[in-house]
């Protein structure tokens, strides 16, 4: 049986932060001004097992962030129970990080002007290592990420595909058990984005360690996680694996019918059926399934066109994503 | 250990990024050499002019005095306030919170790393300079005198590190701490002995710098003083309180601190 990497019970984050109010004399505003309460995280739970992949979205000031940092030790709960590995992060931040990696898209923790070599050195040290655990460690994730060709360069001197890597590869460098990614293929082309999930997935499977990603890049979380949280407001609206995510937010599906000669006329659709391509050798038609089952749209759109062929598919991730976001 | 072998890392890293861009030794030279070389000229005529004693003290004394400070300023020590500042106006400090270290000690040996290389050339290099041009006076020839030297440089060190941390610290709560960080600076400027060396201090200015975190943090300057053979374990006493008092402080401080951290809305 799997253990559990994270426990979430019932955890709540509010900031406070004074307001100026504009009736009020400076001295009021400076000495007693009026405190805001703002709730980021809501009383939010979940549970993570070991060598799982999770994805954890929602919109911008969702709270996801804020549970990151929770989860890491940064910032301290208001209320609820945190546990990462059995350890509590606002107690045992230190010992933690001994076993967790963090990569922030945005951030950088390599050394700009020295060669990548220097960074995983330092951060070696910086872990405990011992040399000779550094050394080959080193070489383990050069192997592994394909550093060699730039391995000696300075780190300012990479391209943001090439740092990326390094960054996760660093990350990496104390063999954690679970690694968190705020963003990590935030900027990157196709390839590197590719080239970086491919790398995500193979530490998972060999060396078992735990994803648990925030992206707002729907590859991300279409190629690297099989399970999906969605958060909004501070709440957890939705925990369900990402194949599920489609049929659980959206309730349109769509049909693309391939005429046997052409089409040359485009009727009215029953309702809950409109069209959304209307060309003389492909219609595309979305059904709502809420009003109209798939069974009796494709009875009613035979009775209209002859056709050749016909395929149902779901709405695409980013639809699925977009739904969820304008929806809450 | 483990510690040690930390900062023993950064510090080497540190070098060998200096030794890497040069750039910054050689700025550092230049301002040493503009604005204490501009000085120690005035005051060489303002002895000339008065038959090389001023307040019964040689220029020799007040060249060293000063030499002492702006060779210890190049350690530059106190840039760790505004890179304490940066981290949190940034949301950087997110990065260095999830590492297993002490963010205070890591920007210690960061700061110390970081001007060490400049400090210990421009030190050996002016040291000889100085040795060559002006010669030393009698009281560095004292046996007592290089090993206080190096124990007010610890202290000096430490303290100026705490100071300027509490100084960074208060980004936590303010997030510009530029104005406090130019009072206290200016603070340690003057009652380091910067601009009017120690030994020309009249009485009550002399009694601030001594009995003040500020000066404390400066006592290097005071070895070259006549007093020091007499009074120099009472300086280091004062030194010992105030890296006491002030790290307490330190303490309190940072642990609320940390319960403040906001990087980007979260």
């Amino acid at each position: 049986m799997k253990s559990d990497s994270i426990i979430v019970k019932n955890l709540s984050k509010k900031f406070t932060f004074p307001v100026k109010g504009a009736s009020y004399g400076w001295l009021k505003n400076l000495f007693s001004p009026d405190i805001k309460e703002v709730v980021a995280v809501n009383d939010i739970s979940f549970s993570i097992e070991r060598g799982e992949r999770v994805a954890f979205i929602g919109p911008n000031g969702a709270g996801k962030s804020t549970t990151i940092k929770m989860l890491t030790g940064i910032l301290f709960p208001t209320s609820g129970q945190v546990s990462v590995l059995g350890l509590d992060p606002s107690k045992d931040r230190k010992k933690l990080a001994y076993q967790i990696g963090t990569v922030f898209g945005q951030r950088s923790q390599l050394l700009p002007n020295l060669p990548l070599t220097d960074s995983l050195e330092f951060f070696g040290v910086m872990y405990d290592l011992t040399d000779e655990q550094i050394k080959n460690r080193t070489k383990e994730l050069t192997d592994l990420f394909d550093l060699g060709s730039f391995i000696d360069q300075p780190v300012r001197k990479l391209s943001l595909g090439q740092r990326m890597r390094a960054e996760v590869a660093v990350s990496l460098i104390h063999k954690p058990k679970i690694i968190l990614l705020d963003e990590p293929t935030i900027g990157l082309d196709v390839v590197a984005k590719k080239t970086l999930r491919d790398l995500l997935l193979k530490i998972n499977k060999e060396e078992g360690v735990t994803i648990f990603l925030t992206s707002h890049d729907v590859g991300d979380i279409e190629f690297l996680c099989d399970r999906t949280i969605v958060i909004n407001h501070g709440v957890v609206i939705k925990d369900l694996p990402t194949s599920d995510l489609a049929s659980a937010f959206v309730y349109e599906k769509y049909i693309d019918l391939i005429p046997l000669e052409r089409f040359t006329n485009f009727p009215a659709l029953p309702e809950g059926i409109k069209y959304l391509v209307k060309e003389q050798n492909k219609i595309t038609v979305s059904i709502i399934v809420n009003k109209i089952s798939i069974k009796e749209s494709l009875k009613k759109l035979l009775d209209i066109f002859e056709l050749e062929d016909i395929d149902v598919y779901d709405a695409d991730l980013e639809t699925v994503i977009r739904h969820i976001y304008e929806g809450n | 250990m483990k510690e040690i072998r930390f900062a023993d890392k950064i510090i080497r890293i540190l070098i060998k990024d200096r030794l890497h861009y040069p750039g910054r030794l050689i700025t550092d030279t230049v301002i040493l050499i503009a604005r204490c070389g501009i000085l120690l000229l005035l005051y060489y005529y303002v002895f000339k002019l008065n038959n090389g004693l001023v307040n019964g003290v040689t220029f020799g004394v007040v060249a060293w005095s000063m030499f002492f400070y702006f060779a210890f300023s190049t350690l530059r020590l106190r840039d760790i306030s505004r890179s304490i500042m940066r981290d949190v106006q940034t949301g950087n400090i997110e990065v260095f919170f999830n590492k297993p270290m002490s963010y205070l000690l890591y920007k210690t040996w960061w700061q110390v790393g970081s001007g060490l290389y400049s400090f210990l050339l421009v030190a050996i290099i002016g040291s000889l300079g100085l040795f060559l041009t002006i010669g030393i006076p009698s009281t560095m020839t004292i046996g007592i005198f290089l090993p206080t030297l190096l124990l007010v440089f610890l202290g000096a060190s430490i303290l100026t590190i705490i100071v300027y941390a509490i100084v960074g610290v208060l980004a936590f709560w303010i997030e510009d701490i530029n104005p406090v960080f130019w009072l206290v600076d200016k603070a340690v400027m003057i009652l380091g002995g910067s601009y009017l060396p120690i030994a020309l201090f009249p009485v009550f200015l002399y009694k601030i710098a001594l009995y003040s975190p500020f000066g404390a943090s400066q006592f290097i300057t005071h070895t070259v003083n006549t007093s020091w053979r007499s009074d120099w374990y009472i300086l280091i006493g004062i030194q010992a309180v105030w890296i006491i008092i002030s790290g307490v402080v330190l303490f309190f401080m940072y642990s609320k601190a940390k319960r403040r951290i906001s990087v980007n809305g979260g």
